[in-house]
Order: C-alpha cells, then structure tokens, then sequence
C-alpha cells in the first residue's frame, strides 16, 4: 500500500518533470527546472555527508566549482568533452574531498566543519587570485554546451535551455536513484550506525573512518560533476561559482527538509530553489532571508520542519544523535 | 655581510609580519575564548570584527571622533553586543550541539555580511586619522605609525587578559567552566554569567582588531571573510582553545605570511594558513601545542 503510493508519487513527479519544457512557458519557467535539478542533485550530496554521516561539511561549494573550473579549463585548453571534463572534474573534487577529510577528521568532527570551510574560503581567493590559471575575475568565457546526434530524435544542441534541463533533470534523476539505493543499502546503515552510536557501531566492526571518506568522497563526486556541466549552462566560469549562496541554499534546504530525510531534503530543496526567484528577491535579500530562516530554524526546530512530524513518523530517526 | 647585502629588507619584512600577526592573535584569541568556554565556533566573528570597522569609520567620518576615542568607545559597544549577543542568541543554544551552534553563527554571519552589503554597498572606505601617513623610523625600518599603535593596543589587549584570566576571580571562574562545565557548576560558579562574560571579551577583542585596523585596510562588508579565514587555520594550529597555543600560531602565521609574501605570488600566501592547517592536521593533528582546553 505505502509502497504503491510512493512509486505513483514518484512516475508521477518523473511525468511532471520530463514534460515541464512543454507547458513551462517562457525561458524563465525553463531556468527555474534546471537551477531546481540542479539543486536537488546538491542538496541530496550534502544530506549524503550531514544528514547520513553526521559532518557538516562547507566544502560542497568547493567541490562544485572545482570541477566547473576543471571542465571548463579541460574544454578550453585541450578540447575535452563536456561530460568527460565533467568527469574529471568529479574525480578531482572526491580527491580533495578524500584530503580534506583524511586530515581532519583524524582530529574530530568539529576540525572537519572548520577545515571544510577554509576549503571553500581559499577556493575563493585563489580562483580570484590565480589569474594565469583562471584569469582572476573575468573568469573563462565562452563555454558551449556540445550538439550531440541521438538515434530516432536527431541533432541535439545541448546549449538549447530545453535540452539542457533534459540533461539536468537525467543526472538529478540518476544521483538521487543512485544515492536512494546507496543509504538503504548495508553501506546506508553502516552510515546511520555511526552516527547514532559511534563506539557501538565500531564494536560491530564498522570502521569510522572509512565510511565516513566514503560518504564524502561519492558526495564531492556527484557535486563535482554537476558543476562540471552546470557551468556549459552558464558558458562562462568565474569565481562567483563559489559564492556563499550556493553554501547556505544547500544548508538551508537540508536543514528545512530534515538531515537524513531523503524525501524531505528532496522536498525543501524543489520549495527554497522556487521560493526566493517568486519574491523576486535580490542577492543581497536573498542571503539575508536564508540567513534568517537558517537562525530561526537553528532556534526553534533543528532537526527541520520534519521534526516536528510526530514522532510516530519520527521514530526511525528518533534516536538522531545530537551532538 | 658582504656589501650590497641589504638588511633592511628582511628586517621590515621581519617587523611587519610580527605586526600582522599579533594582529590575527587578537581575532583568533577572541575566537578561541569563546570556544573554550561555550564549545562554540562562532561563524560570524570575521563579521563582528567587520562591524567594529563599520563603526569606527562612522564614528571618525560621520561624528567627527578623535582616533582614541574611537577606539575606546568601538571596544566598549563591542563588549556590549558581545553580552547581547550571548543573552539574546548563544544562550539558548551552547551545549545543545555542534552543528547547531555554527549553523545559528553562520546564519548570523550572512545576516550581517548581507545586510551591511545591501545597507553600505560594496565600495571600500578608507578612514584618515591624523596620524595616517606618518611612520616611525627604526634605522633602514620603516612602519606606519597606525601599525605601532595597532601593534601597542594588541599587546595592551593580551596583557589585559592575561591578568584577567590569571590574577581576578572572575578569570579563575573563566578557566573553571572551560576546564570542566559540570565541576565548575558544582562549586557554585555562575556558568550562565561566566559565558555572558568570556562571549562579551571575545566580541570585544575583535571590535578592538576592527577599530584598530579600520584606518590601515580599507573597510568594506566583506573585511572579515579574510581575516576569519586566517583565524580558523591559527585556531585549528593552535589546539581547539588553547589561548596561548593560539597566540603562538598567530604570530608564527604573521611571519610566514610576511616573508612569503615578500618573494612569492599573493596567491601562495593566501593559501599558507590552509596548507600549515592541512599539514599540521596530517602529521600532528592534537595541534601544535597539544590537545586540550588551556585558557
């Protein structure tokens, strides 16, 4: 019965998505989809490392713009392909994500945060800085999304809005079935043991550390490779492709919807990627208003609006370690 | 020394590294206190010391203040904010979790940045006191004579402290809750006011660095993002807490920054703080000083 539900909700929602281009209007509506796909596959990646593992890593945003970086420069200088610089740039960031974690988490939880930040801190200044690489804030311009030809529909060009949502909305659909699968996995449980109970978990022979790189390093991947091809939609890479925003949405979004909640960061992450364009907010708002929902949230409901469910609803995640 | 071997340039190097880095000391310090008392990193300190800037230059643009007196009455309104910063947010969550204290500070932290951004814009602002462009002059030496004072208002700061932390009862108090909250309580230490107190010295050092530094850099909303940078990797290189671990790496992060940048590309000493964290952290990651909560 739940069962059946669910996978009605879920064709439903693949149904909505995979026809949007055709009643979404005007390019805007189109943006809109694509920054939503965009988001789910980023919010999804940090709730992979906060929500299941328990860190809360800053480094998402390092993760995703590396690998723009990557692909773009790959692409510009040596005529890589987008998806294979997409790919390139995946491996990198879960290389840095395997560094940054390996060092820190050593030490603790907390070294990991503050280490995550400086991360994405320093890609910041160096990607302004570092102008013979990325050409400091005039950034790389000129990136063009490929035309591919596909058997039965013909020539596609990826730099078309509507093609690039379809290509989008595919990744967003593969990571999240993909990660759907990994956190009901034995490798999910051994994630959710962790951080209910540390010392229990190691003493049934779980090993701390190495999920835990696990967990981030698959969590930088998938990041990494959405900044990848996200930045041929932009077709320019600048250093504000590691802009606090896309930090705080992220948390935002994982918070609201409940860390370890896959349906619920799912949901938040389709509302918060809607909600601040409708209000037509500014940057400068926007920012403000995540920062206040962000207080406000920390304040009164910090396990997400999901935690004020029931608690019979609640009680698979009951026992949520606080600390 | 041959002839042509210049000693001047090592030398002013040498100073200004020492200047840079018991100014991070004062930031990190700050940081650290706070730490060691609430177990809170606060996110939003690099703004705090922005905010201390902002005021400063209104007070001597706007309001016509002298250079002292800005600096005293920047320091005392940080002291204040930095009590009702505890009582109005801080309070209602130290010991409830990590993550939920960084995640309240960051949000704090992006309030203040952005709207600091929407209110004064982007453009930096350069304060003149009467004492900008003058220098002291040390044989081949030369230093902003704002750096000296700077400089002079940082040490007079730690010694402060040091007295406050080492000789009062309150700082005797300070370093009970930080050693052991429960056993601090226990013997009738009032922790609610004993935290009020070390967020209120915490926020006040840093409005100090920021009324101090508001006529050396040019100030603008994002100042703090830099500086809290710097701060975390000296916090992390110096022991979670350790006041005077911190202090060490602090100035030793000065240096090395000064001299680096004295021969190689920005770029590079940028990254210096992060990469000593990244290797501190792989070779020795209790901190340069040893694990634990020393105040």
């Amino acid at each position: 019965m739940r069962a059946a539900w669910r996978w009605s909700a879920i064709l439903g929602a693949v149904g909505v998505s995979a026809t949007f281009p055709l009643w979404a209007g005007s390019p805007y509506g189109l943006e809109l989809g694509i920054s939503v796909a965009l988001f789910a596959v980023l919010s999804t990646g940090l709730n992979l490392v906060y929500g299941y593992t328990g860190l809360l890593s800053f480094a998402q945003v390092a993760y995703f713009g590396i690998a723009g970086y990557t692909s773009a420069l790959l692409w510009t200088n040596f005529e890589f392909p987008m998806l294979a610089g997409a790919l390139m740039g995946g491996l990198l960031a879960a290389l840095l994500g395997l560094l940054i974690g390996y060092a820190s988490l050593r030490l603790s939880r907390h070294a990991f945060a503050i280490v995550s930040l400086s991360l994405a801190l320093l890609c910041q200044i160096v990607s302004r800085d570092w102008v013979s690489l990325t050409r400091g804030p005039m950034g790389i311009p000129g990136l063009s999304a490929p035309t591919v030809a596909f058997a039965g529909i013909g020539q596609v060009s990826f730099d078309r809005p509507a093609a690039f949502y379809y290509l989008m909305l595919s990744y967003a659909i593969l990571v999240l079935a993909l990660l759907y699968r990994l956190v009901h996995s034995r490798i999910g449980r051994a994630f959710l043991a962790m951080k209910l109970n540390q010392p229990l978990a190691e003493s049934q022979g779980i090993d701390p550390l190495g999920y835990r790189l696990l967990a981030i390093s698959i969590s930088a991947a998938v990041t990494g490779i959405a900044g990848g091809l996200y930045v041929f939609h932009l077709t320019i890479v600048d250093p504000s492709i590691f802009d606090f925003y896309y930090t705080e949405a992220m948390l935002i979004m994982v918070i609201i919807g409940g860390p370890g909640s896959f349906w619920g960061v799912l949901a938040a992450s389709l509302a918060f990627s809607m909600i601040p364009d409708l209000l037509r907010f500014s940057t400068d708002l926007r920012m403000i208003f995540y920062g206040i929902v962000l207080v406000t949230a920390m304040l009164a409901f910090p396990r997400g609006l999901g935690g004020l469910l029931p608690a019979r609803i609640a009680v698979p995640w009951r026992c949520r370690a606080q600390a | 020394m041959g002839p042509g071997v210049d000693l001047g340039l090592p030398l002013q190097l040498l100073i200004n590294g020492l200047v840079l880095g018991v100014l991070y000391a004062l930031i990190a310090m700050g940081l650290a206190l706070i730490f060691g008392v609430l177990e809170i990193v606060n996110f939003a300190h690099g703004e705090l010391y922005m905010l201390g800037a902002v005021a400063a230059y209104f007070l001597t643009t706007s309001l016509s203040v002298g250079y002292w007196g800005t600096i005293a009455l920047t320091t005392a309104g940080a002291v204040g904010l930095g009590a009702l910063f505890y009582e109005g947010l801080l309070a209602f969550i130290a010991g409830r979790g990590f993550e939920r204290s960084i995640l309240l500070t960051l949000g704090v932290s992006m309030v203040l940045q952005n709207g600091a951004l929407y209110v004064l814009t982007a453009t930096p602002r350069m304060e003149t006191t009467p004492y900008s462009y003058r220098s002291v002059i040390l044989g081949d030496v030369s230093i902003p004579l704002l750096r000296v004072f700077a400089l002079g208002l940082a040490l007079l700061a730690f010694a402060a402290l040091y007295v406050l932390l080492h000789h009062t009862r309150m700082g005797q108090a300070i370093r009970g809750v930080a050693q052991n909250r429960a056993a601090a309580l226990m013997v009738g230490i009032d922790t609610h006011a004993v935290s009020r107190l070390a967020v209120a010295i915490g926020v006040g050092l840093s409005g100090l660095a920021g009324a101090a530094l508001a006529p050396v850099y040019s100030v603008h909303p994002t100042m703090g993002v830099a500086f809290v940078f710097k701060a975390f990797a000296i916090v992390i290189i110096g022991g979670l807490g350790n006041l005077p671990g911190c202090a060490v790496a602090a100035i030793l992060l000065g240096l090395l920054e000064s001299v680096v940048g004295g021969f190689f590309s920005p770029t590079l000493v940028d990254s210096l703080g992060f990469l000593a964290m990244i290797m501190l952290l792989l070779f020795k990651p209790e901190g340069l000083f040893g694990r634990g909560v020393r105040l």
